[in-house]
Order: structure tokens, then sequence, then C-alpha cells
């Protein structure tokens, strides 16, 4: 048990890259009932936004390292935010009075497009983030090593969470999305204009899931056009864990998926890391289809 | 009636995927009245509702309140014209405690102080201050019925549509919500009250509309539907 609090920070630190994207997931789902396939690739174009801004344009060079990522962040968020607005407009608002299932292969088709534009600008092979951006620092604390890197992805991956937390609960739009969440119905009654959330929920969800790719790049240095498969499956896994269409519990979904992994890789075997994590959303969805953060009160008729 | 309606359905058609619920239905409604629109299940009285509040739309024919047509807007446009609705079944928001729910049916009053108006729904329903800080969805029955009114007050209506408020609650409780529903009234808001149960909404109201499967039956003052024969016999049961 050595190295078993850097495992936990790692695990927490994956965990909250997962945490991120699920957030996409879950709140398109809370409002639309609709599972954005593409969210997996705005996640991927999320990298390489990042990519072109820190190594194609170098702004790590030109503006040093903070102000670099900081700006870099902004230009990620955004641009992924924009690619969600415009993958609602596109492939799913037309289908709003369409049968369900419509929308469901509109969205694997946009996630297949997504996929293949990314593939046609930048190239099927793997791409590398540089790995002077940040200064290698690690800290040894008791035998254990905390490596700045590490520290810095969990932290700010906490950081956004925390902000959109008090978004959705303490602003006026955040209760509309809350509401739209648990009765779409009731809320157009309220005179919450339903539509306005959700081209709210496809600008928050990608630009949170950008970031999340942007992260990913920063932190394992590189990246490929189908990077958003995997992570896409892993952050949608912990969606369900904590309950999909349930905001906190995407958040402690993925932390708990990404201990789950890392301790599972560590302690048991690493060839079984992705297994660990899909034998979770196996269990979960026998045992406690509507994840372990289900509603706390059960409505009564 | 001598005072232009508050409120007209002209010619409403209303179907649902093709297959019409509602087949030409006019009926008014003058500022200050309690109408009441009676009828058995699948008559239309629901989906005349939801037409007026713009969550279906009708297929043909026209919706004017205050002269305006509003058939044509989105739901949250005729919320802020000032028609609002305790829908059947109440949908309260069961995850969110009672005064988020309040504070949501002011949804529509951005910025302004809501202090009044909660102190207002608290006074007219005192259960709901008690559960102020509870959840939604652990209310009883008639808690939620009060709090699914409550929230529909908050955005101060003109126009106010409940349906089937008295569903489910015991017959005392009944009572004392048609009391409120009488003092809300009395406070200068219409009301569109859809009831199955017939003889208390007649005794309330004003007038009255009977809808047989989709069409009007019968129009009348309220206290003639309650002498009305083919209304005894079909709506109000043997007595």
């Amino acid at each position: 048990m050595a190295h078993f609090v850097e495992q936990i920070i790692y695990g927490l630190t994956v965990g909250s890259v997962y945490a991120l994207i699920a957030l996409g997931y879950t709140m398109v789902y809370g409002v639309m009932k609709l599972i954005n396939f593409a969210h997996g690739e705005l996640f991927t174009l999320g990298a390489f936004v990042g990519f072109f801004f820190l190594v194609t344009l170098d702004w790590g060079g030109v503006f040093g390292p903070a102000l670099a990522i900081g700006l870099t962040i902004v230009m990620v968020s955004g641009s992924t935010a924009l690619a969600g607005h415009l993958l609602e407009r596109v492939a799913y608002r037309p289908l709003r009075h369409s049968d369900r299932l419509a929308a469901v292969v509109s969205a694997l088709g946009a996630s297949i497009f997504l996929q293949n534009v990314i593939m046609v600008v930048w190239g099927a092979q793997y791409r590398a983030y540089s790995a002077s951006l940040l200064p290698q620092v690690i800290w040894r604390v008791a035998g254990q090593s905390f490596p700045l890197i590490r520290l810095f992805v969990f932290l700010t991956a906490i950081l956004v969470m925390a902000g959109l937390y008090l978004f959705i609960n303490h602003t006026r739009l955040g209760l509309a999305i809350r509401a739209a969440a648990i009765d779409q119905g009731a809320a157009k009654l309220m005179g919450v204009d339903v539509r306005k959330v959700i081209a709210v929920v496809f600008i928050i969800g990608p630009a949170l899931g950008g970031l999340a790719g942007l992260l990913v790049g920063v932190y394992y240095g590189q990246i490929n056009f189908n990077m958003g498969q995997l992570y896409g499956l892993k952050a949608f896994t912990a969606a369900v864990i904590g309950g999909i269409g349930n905001i906190p519990g995407a958040m402690v979904g993925g932390l708990l998926l990404g201990l789950l992994e890392t301790l599972g890789d560590a302690y048991v075997s690493g060839a079984w890391k992705d297994a660990i994590a899909f034998v979770a959303l196996i269990l979960i969805l026998v045992f406690r289809p509507t994840g372990i953060l289900r509603e706390r009160v059960a409505e009564k008729l | 009636m001598a005072a232009a309606p508050l409120l007209e359905l002209k010619n409403l058609v209303v179907a649902y995927g093709g297959v019409e619920a509602i087949h030409g239905l006019s009926l008014s409604v003058a500022p200050g009245e309690i109408v009441t629109i009676l009828g058995a299940n699948g008559a239309g009285k629901s989906t005349t509702l939801m037409a007026i509040s713009g969550l279906v739309r009708p297929k043909a024919g026209e919706i004017h309140f205050k002269g305006q047509r509003i058939d044509v807007l989105r739901s949250h446009e005729v919320v802020q014209l000032g028609v609002t609705q305790a829908p059947e079944g109440r949908r309260v928001f069961g995850p969110m405690t009672v005064e988020e729910n309040l504070k949501l049916g002011a949804f529509t009053r951005r910025g302004q102080d809501l202090e009044p108006d909660l102190a207002r729904v608290y006074e007219l329903f005192p259960r709901l201050l008690e559960r102020q800080k509870q959840m939604a969805g652990t209310l009883s029955g008639g808690e939620q019925q009060m709090l699914a009114i409550g929230r529909a007050l908050m955005a101060r209506p003109t126009l106010l549509l409940l349906d089937e408020p008295s569903l489910g609650l015991a017959p005392l409780l009944v009572k004392s919500i048609f009391a409120t529903i009488k003092s809300i009234n009395e406070s200068g808001v219409t009301i569109i009250l859809v009831e199955q149960n017939a003889r208390a909404a007649l005794k309330l109201a004003n007038r009255g509309y009977v809808l047989d499967v989709g069409r009007l039956a019968l129009e009348d003052r309220a206290e003639r539907l309650l002498n009305n024969p083919q209304v005894r016999d079909a709506y109000l049961g043997a007595r």
C-alpha cells in the first residue's frame, strides 16, 4: 500500500475529467431525455483546438505557461460551446417533434461526422502536446509524490464544477434548467422558455467536455481523433453510475469511476482497467438503475 | 356578459398526432368570472386548458386573450401575458423545496420583489408556510394541490386555469380548497375551473360549459345547469 495516497490522487484526477465530460451527458439527458452521442467528439474537438493554440501557434512560448493555459481554456471552451450549439441547431432542434429514435440516429450520425471532420483536419495519427508547457514539478510528501500537473488537472476540473454547481443552484437560469429537467411541461407552465434552456445546456455541456479534452491533452501529452469514443463511453458510465440526469450525480459518478479504475489498475491488474469500468456500469444498471444518487424523494401521486 | 370577453375560443380544433380531441369548440370568459368546464374523461377539458396555455398548438381555430390572439404564441409568452395554470396531477417539482416551487411560479417576473406574493400564498395556505423548506415531493396530495395553486398565483395572473383541483382529495379538504378558489376569485382573478366534481364546481361557478367527446354539449348559468335534468343524470349522480 506504499503508494496508496498517490493512487487516490491519480484516481481523483482521472475521475475529475470523467466527471467534466459526464456533466455534458447528464445535463442534455436531463432536459431532452436524449443521449448526445456526439458528446465524446466534442471532447476530442476540445483536445485538438487546445493542440492548435498550444502547439501549432505555440501560445506557451508566446505568452508564458500560465497565461497561455488561461487563454487556451477560454478558446477551447468557446469553440466547443459554439460547436455544441451548432450541433443542437442542425442535428437535434429540427427533430424535436419527431420520434425519439430519429434523434438518436441523428446523434450517432453527428458523432461519426464530427470524428471524420477532426480526422480530415488533423490527420489520423497521434498528435503530441509539448511536454514543456507546465514545469515538471513533483512534490514529495511522506514518501508519496504529487506531480504539479496532476494537481493542475484536478483543481481546474473541481473549480469549474464548483462554478457550475453554484450556477445551477443559485441563478435564475440554473433554476430553469433544473425545472425543465424535472418536468418540461410544468416548466413551460411556469413561463420557462424550454427551447432556450435546451440551447443553454448544449452550450455549457460541450464547453465542459471540450475543457476536459484540453486537460487530457495537457496531462497525457498525446491525442488522437478517436479518443472521444472510450472517454465518452467511460463518462457516460460515470453519468449512469451517478444517476443520469442528476448533476451532482455526474460529479460523484466521475470521481468514483476514476478511483475504481485506478485502484483496480494498481491493485488488481492493468489489463482489467476498462473491464472494471464497464462491469461497474452493468452492476449499476442491474441493481440500481437510477444511480447511486437516486432522487431523494419519491414522487407522490 | 356586456363587457368584452377576457378570453375567447373560436372554433378550436386540437388534434394529437392525427386524432382530433376537440372538434370546433367556442367559449368565452368575461373578466371576474368563474367558469367551469365539465365533462367525462376524454371530453377534452384538459386539452382545452393546455391549448390555452400554449402547450399544444391548435390545428384550427383561434384563442384570444384581452383581444390579442394567443394561440400563435409560445407557452412562456402566454404566462407573461397573465395566464397561468395549476395542471392536472399538480405536477409540482418534487425534488425542489416548496419555496423554490413558488419562486418558479414567479419565473416571468424577473427581478421583482416576491415577498408580498409569498406572504399572500402562505396566508391563503398556511400549511405551505410550515413546509416551506420541505421537498415538494414529500407533501401530501392536498398540500401538493395547494402548492400547485399557490405556484400559479405567483405570476400575478389575470386568468387562472385550474385542472381538477379536487382530484383525489378528502371531502373536507375539497371544501377548503374550493373556499380558497372563491377568495382568489374575489381578489380579482378570473378563473376557469375544470372539474369532475360537477356539483361543487357548479355551486362555485358563475357559468358552466359541458363538453362531450370534444364538442360543446351545453352552456348555461351554473345554477341552471345544476337543475338541468340532463346534467343531473349524466354528471351529478342520482339524488
